[in-house]
């Protein structure tokens, strides 16, 4: 199955759907603007005529954001200390403070547990749908995914009603 | 009842990550477009429309107004072409004579006429 052309309605609908999830994930990376900043810039490539996707455009958007933050990071733009003011997410019931919490614990879990929950809870996707994306068997998605969310539970406890 | 991590699914999902901006391009382009499009043609049609009743509105009818409620029409039987600026002109670059001509023969088509006993100058000199 070969590469195709993504119009610029399904990038935008791509967009929709992953940019969110794909800010939380390039947080981990860098900070908070700039995390934004990596993923509008990866989306604003993919609206350019030559970029082709493989047939898999989640993966393909995870990776290329991977990248980009990467790039980033390498070009100076580290990771700041969390200010509430910038937090990457928002607690619907207001928790800041759990909202931080979130998103340091976030970015202590292993690369790959960090991308197959930013996958499964914040873009929707299947435990199915994470293997395809990142080539892993599902299993072992599976499994990071369970190991994932222990740690994030553990760190989240004081903030929850169990 | 749901299990543990099932519900600690759905606490994360309390927590909504920050939506990038939005994309700049061609969505925005094409609301903008249509809309610029309406204006100009509403504006094209409205300049249209008066140009048109500009036209055809008889250039004797203020004065027929102004004098009486009775309509003079002598005036408006005459036939009248409009002068064309662009067919003067090139008669004033290139025959100067000819445009004097043409001039003479547009002014007795559309200068109101004097000499009729029902002239609408007549009837303005007698008031």
């Amino acid at each position: 199955m070969g590469d195709k052309k993504l119009n610029a309605a399904e990038v935008r609908h791509l967009y929709d759907q992953h940019g969110p999830a794909l800010v939380a994930y390039a947080r981990s990376f860098v900070y908070a603007a700039a995390a934004e900043d990596v993923v509008h810039q990866v989306f604003l490539r993919l609206l350019s005529p030559e970029v082709e996707m493989p047939d898999v455009p989640v993966a393909y958007v995870y990776r290329a954001v991977r990248n980009a933050a990467l790039n980033a990071r390498r070009n100076g733009q580290r990771l700041a200390p969390l200010d509430p003011q910038l937090s990457v997410f928002k607690h619907r019931g207001g928790n800041m403070e759990a909202a931080l919490t979130l998103e340091k614990a976030l970015g202590e879990l292993p690369e790959e547990q960090r991308q197959v929950v930013v996958m499964r809870i914040w873009s929707g996707l299947t435990l199915e749908e994470a293997a395809a994306a990142t080539g892993a068997p599902l299993n072992t998605v599976a499994s990071r995914y369970r190991y994932a969310l222990e740690k994030l539970r553990e760190k989240l406890r004081p903030y929850r009603k169990e | 009842m749901k299990n543990l991590e099932e519900q600690f699914e759905e606490y994360l999902r309390e927590f909504q990550p920050r939506r990038p901006r939005a994309l700049p391009g061609p969505a925005i382009h094409r609301q903008v477009w249509p809309r610029r499009l309406a204006a100009a043609a509403a504006i094209t049609i409205a300049l249209g429309a008066w140009l048109c009743s500009v036209r055809q509105k008889p250039a004797g009818q203020e004065a027929r107004n102004v004098t009486s409620n009775r309509p003079v029409v002598s005036e408006q039987q005459r036939p009248r072409r409009p002068l064309s600026i662009v067919v003067l002109t090139h008669l004033a670059v290139e025959n100067p004579a000819g445009l004097d001509a043409a001039l003479v023969a547009a002014q007795k088509n559309r200068l109101p006429r004097f000499d009729r006993k029902d002239s609408a100058l007549r009837i303005l000199g007698k008031e």
